[in-house]
């Protein structure tokens, strides 16, 4: 006699409460295949776990958004964020497509020229810029973005000695109604420290005053604020015109434009909330074309969007290495890939889905990473189905900062692979090795 | 290992504890297995019962009885032993 399916057995209390208020489906969603390739053949593949990314997404959203931004407003040039992803075959992607490249260190802007980007196609941001790395951004072209005085004073000495022109921008802080209000990084627009350095920027001869650049925040659920942002900007080149009668090349609204994750102790998911980039370009275009910039001088509307192109381009594969029950009696699973991988998991209640049909019977779980540390939780509370040892899960949405931030501990960092447009999977990192991690290293003898 | 009396169990899977007005809900080999507790079966008859009706392997069942079990224990529905009664 042929025998039944088996589930394991469970019993689960029933608690009385409001069922789904927002009327959600409550069927488990599966994520079966990555861009038609089963998940279960990547992970044999490639290893557990693995990151994947899919090159027809990252397309298809770079230019959905640039699609967008441009129906709203005339001159649009993206800046690929290279610390929201900076593996070569990503950023090549997005160079592909037309971004230019939005760097913070020299490390970055040494990635940039080597994947072929033009110096000047380069906006060189970041509090941390020595002499050496000024020196090299002048010698290539690269829009140069001031975050501080000393900074300033120190381009001026630099552009003399050189007996060379560098092309600037100033980075400016506001309150574009964002809380909190990062403040930290350039000069104040609203306490005259900004246009200060507008007025000793104009007096140096070596420096070309080209741009603005701000950034208000990040992961910003508020499109008014690129509209405050965009109104102050363009009556800053409004005066800068009146005072020196020039029109700057640019204003830079950074990026900041939140993913469709969601954050922790957010009331409703991300995807329901995040605004659209119709939402944003709406706000942004009409600060700028309302103001008093004539339409033959309109500046370059560049656009620093990290996150918000990558994301949902990122899957990592984990798998299944432990069910465990807690004092309490709570259901928790140990998966293959912790919080040194997922940084993220830090702020968002990262989305996990089982890879294959299981169990519609759901239950209140803990999800942990393997790391022998306690805060290495990937999720506190999801509700979700039984699964066994060995079985692959899928968590969506980790494009943008973990395979930049992610952590070399205990375990060799996995593969990162990318399926092209043909459906094809390459490896476009390599797993760690014992001999990749020593390569670095020295062991005095004793 | 013995359900209490005050435990009500129906036929689809739906157990109401009468001592404490909690309820669960078990799924269809959940309920199962918790019936033939009910009525008195030692863990190898359960055992024997569930490998010869299911496609499951003997480890692999006695690890899921273990967490039932453990939950059932758990969530007061089995007879615990009486803490003071340890002359």
């Amino acid at each position: 006699m042929e025998k039944l399916n088996y589930e394991k057995p469970i019993i689960s209390k029933i608690t009385a409460g409001v069922p789904n208020k927002f009327g959600l489906s409550t069927k488990q969603r599966i994520i079966a295949e990555i861009d038609s390739i089963p998940v279960a053949k990547l992970a044999d593949e490639f290893g557990s776990p693995l990151f994947v990314f899919s090159e027809k997404t990252i397309r298809e959203t770079y230019n959905k958004a640039k699609q967008t931004f441009e129906t709203h407003y005339p001159k649009v040039q993206f800046a690929w964020s290279y610390k929201t992803n900076y593996l070569d075959a990503i950023c090549s992607i997005f160079h592909d497509e037309g971004s230019w490249a939005e760097v913070v260190s020299v490390f970055e802007f040494e990635k940039a020229l080597s994947l072929g980007v033009k110096g000047s196609n380069i906006l060189y941001n970041g509090p941390e810029k020595s002499e050496e790395n000024l020196k090299l951004a002048i010698n290539h072209n690269a829009c140069i973005h001031i975050d501080h005085f000393d900074e300033l004073y120190l381009l001026i000495k630099i552009t003399q000695e050189m007996n060379k022109k560098a092309r600037v921008a100033i980075r400016v802080n506001l309150d574009a109604g964002i809380y909190p209000m990062w403040d930290r990084f350039g000069f104040n627009y609203e306490n005259g420290e900004a246009w200060s350095a507008i007025n000793r920027i104009m007096l140096a001869d070596n420096l070309e005053l080209i741009g603005l650049h701000t950034h208000i925040g990040t992961y910003i659920m508020s499109a008014l604020g690129y509209g405050i942002a965009a109104t102050k900007f363009s009556s800053l080149m409004v005066g800068i015109h009146r005072k020196f009668n020039l029109w700057l090349k640019y204003i830079d609204l950074g990026g900041g434009f939140a993913s469709k994750n969601t954050l922790k102790g957010a009331y409703m998911p991300g995807s329901e909330t995040c605004p659209t980039f119709d939402d944003y370009a709406k706000a942004i275009s009409n600060a700028i074309i309302t103001s008093e910039i004539p339409h033959e001088n309109l500046p370059i509307l560049f656009l620093e969007t990290g996150r918000a192109l990558i994301d949902d381009a990122g899957y990592l594969i984990t798998s299944v290495l432990a069910n465990k029950r807690s004092t309490t009696g709570r259901r928790t699973i140990v998966i293959d890939a912790g919080v040194n991988l997922l940084f993220t998991s830090f702020w968002y209640n990262l989305g996990v889905f089982p890879s294959r049909e299981i169990s519609d019977l759901m239950e209140d779980t803990t999800i942990y990473g393997p790391l022998c540390m306690n805060i290495d939780v990937i999720r506190d509370a999801i509700n979700f189905p039984q699964v066994k040892t060995g079985d692959r899960l899928v968590i969506e949405r980790v494009g943008a900062y973990n395979v930049t931030q992610w952590m070399q501990f205990i375990t060799y960092r996995p593969n990162v692979v990318l399926i092209d447009l043909e459906g094809k999977a390459h490896i476009i990192k390599k797993k760690e090795s014992l001999e990749t991690l020593r390569v670095n290293e020295f062991n005095p003898k004793r | 290992m013995q359900i209490l009396e005050e435990i009500k169990i129906s036929d689809n899977g739906f157990v109401f504890n009468a001592l404490t007005g909690e309820s669960f809900s078990l799924n269809p080999i959940g309920l199962e297995i918790i019936k033939m507790i009910a009525a008195n079966s030692d863990f190898d008859e359960i055992r024997k019962t569930i490998l010869d009706k299911y496609d499951v392997d003997d480890l692999s069942f006695e690890k899921d009885f273990y967490e039932f079990s453990t939950m059932l224990k758990h969530y007061q529905l089995t007879q615990q032993n009486n803490p003071l009664n340890f002359v």
